[in-house]
């Protein structure tokens, strides 16, 4: 986790659950990096993941009187996310997005390919070779490898057996080896 | 193991989840088998390269964004962040509504006597810890000059007090060498008609508030439950509508005195010193002529009673008033309260609050430190 959990607190938790708008903030304050970090980096395009990203906190702000605390706000909100990004890719929903094929591949912030070269090419080639990962590997990658998670939150995020994580990620791993082969020594 | 199963392994043997007899066997491997260990630092590798990835941040005002999704703002608020968007409009339009307000304030509060009335009545409600010092509450209340007495009346009364004043002038050096130098005391004697039209810098503490003494004011925190001669400070308006009581108690004509000369004759240090007197003052002294007619003679004593039944007590305290040999004098029913004002003889005074225990539990909220012959009380019945 990049930021320490402070949120769970049980008396934040209560002031969630009770609809305190200054709480709701907070919550938003301390997730919103991490909630927009997934979408980017699963939908490659930075409208869009703000997009998702408000999305999911809408959702969590509508859900938060039923959450039950028996998993870290963070996992919650994650699980969100992962979600709302997953639905996003297989349905054609996100077509409207995708006008330039390459917007994938770019970084947030409306880069061009021209200040993505500027940025190392072996940034631009993390991210294409992220990007492209199929969908169920990639999530396991970014929430283990850029979000940090462990595998038992990552099962209860996606809701998958510790055993499938495990291969997942394995799979993405090795994937991802072959395409960065020559930035390896 | 084979290395197809130790291969399986290798990414969650990096990240330590393996189990303890899975990991032995993966580690035994790979002791082993050269191509598994190469397979291993390539994920090493691989996984020290993802970690290189910067975090992305979310776009500034994202978070507004969903706020503002979440629980959309009111109409209003958002019609008034439009229109005070530009600091060129915001600033002169603040600004213009502030002056506006405040002659809004001043002007409504000008014109209704029942504002102010209410105003004051809500003052002796208030508890004695938190009150600042009437000088700083007073200056707004004071605008409206007040009574405009007839100069003849006002003359006799300055006549007959000379004397008086002189005492009082001791006796106020006494008061105020007593109390702590920084004590808040803005004491000004009561304006007189005169000089009333320019109060509002002049006369600022004027007291416009009734009853108890300012909180800040120590001499009524700390005061002994007896009351003083000096009627001292009271406002000459004040003994206007009683013609009565005015002479009997003797310190009470000293009051006026002050008033039309006695501004600059006043000694600083008087001033100072007085604020008890001058809070006492508040109690019973009132900004507009209107309600000076109304207002009581300046009282010596004001307690509050809290009792059960008010009809009950009520009952009582005129059955106790007659029997210590004082009258009831005025008398004003207010949502919980019916404020009582009476005169009782000094020397039946002690008596008097004995019959005020029976009643119920009362409290001293401003007395005097010496009463007069003919002691003006002010009680509150809750």
């Amino acid at each position: 986790m990049r930021e320490a959990e402070a949120g769970d607190a049980p008396r934040f938790l209560a002031r969630l659950r009770a609809g305190e708008s200054a709480a709701f903030e907070e919550l938003v304050i301390t997730y919103q990096h991490r909630v927009f970090g997934v979408a980017l980096r699963m939908l490659g395009n930075a409208a869009e993941a703000q997009d998702v990203a408000q999305e999911a906190f809408l959702r969590a702000h509508r859900g938060l009187s039923e959450f039950r605390g028996d998993a870290k706000l963070s996992t919650w909100l994650y699980a969100i996310t992962s979600r709302l990004c997953l639905n996003r890719l297989a349905t054609g929903e996100r077509r409207m997005w995708r006008q330039g094929e390459d917007t994938l591949l770019r970084l947030a912030g409306g880069e061009t390919p021209e200040e993505a070269l500027e940025r190392g090419e072996l940034e631009v080639a993390l991210h294409r070779a992220i990007a492209e990962l199929p969908e169920e590997r990639r999530i396991v990658v970014v929430l283990r490898d850029l979000e940090g998670l462990s595998y038992e939150e990552i099962a209860q995020v996606l809701d998958l057996e510790l055993g499938t994580v495990r291969s997942r990620l394995h799979r993405a791993r090795a994937d991802l080896r072959d395409k960065l082969e020559r930035f390896l020594p | 193991m084979t290395c197809h199963d130790a291969r399986e392994r290798l990414s969650a043997y990096l990240d330590d989840a393996l189990a303890p007899d899975e990991r032995r066997d993966v580690a035994a491997h790979l002791g082993g088998c050269a191509e598994c260990r190469r397979e291993l630092a390539g994920l090493e590798h691989t996984v020290a390269l993802l970690h290189r990835i910067q975090s992305v941040h979310a776009p500034v005002g994202f978070v507004d964004r969903v706020l503002e999704a979440a629980e959309p703002r009111p109409w209003y608020r958002r019609v008034g962040a439009a229109m005070f968007l530009p600091f060129s409009v915001k600033a002169p339009a603040g600004a213009t509504a502030l002056l506006m307000v405040a002659l809004l304030a001043v002007h409504v509060f000008q014109g209704t006597p029942a504002l102010q009335q209410s105003a004051r009545r809500l003052e002796p409600a208030r508890e004695q810890p938190a009150a600042p010092p009437p000088a700083a509450v007073q200056p707004s209340l004071v605008r409206e000059p007040p009574v405009d007495e007839p100069r003849p009346e006002r003359k006799a009364r300055e006549t007959a007090s000379d004397a008086e004043q002189e005492r009082l002038k001791d006796v106020r050096r006494r008061d105020s060498d007593a109390r702590p130098a920084g004590a808040p005391s803005p004491y000004v004697p009561p304006p007189a008609a005169s000089t009333m039209p320019q109060a509002p810098a002049s006369a600022a503490p004027t007291p416009a508030t009734p009853a108890p003494p300012p909180a800040g004011s120590p001499p009524a925190a700390s005061a002994p439950p007896v009351v003083s001669a000096p009627s001292v400070t009271s406002a000459p308006r004040t003994a206007e509508p009683r013609p009565a009581p005015a002479p009997a108690a003797p310190p009470a004509p000293a009051a006026p005195a002050p008033a039309p000369g006695a501004k600059a004759e006043m000694p600083a240090e008087s001033r100072q010193g007085d604020s008890r007197g001058q809070s006492l003052d508040a109690a019973r002294s009132g900004p507009s002529p209107r309600l000076a007619a109304k207002r009581a003679a300046p009282a010596d004593v004001v307690a509050r009673i809290a009792v059960r039944d008010r009809e009950a007590a009520e009952a009582e305290l005129a059955t106790l008033l007659g029997r210590v040999g004082g009258r009831e004098t005025g008398r004003r029913q207010e949502e919980q309260t019916t404020v009582i004002e009476a005169i009782v003889p000094q020397s039946r005074y002690p008596e008097f609050t004995q019959g005020l225990g029976a009643l119920g539990t009362w409290r001293l909220e401003a007395d005097r430190p010496d009463l007069p012959s003919d002691v003006r009380v002010i009680l509150r019945l809750q």
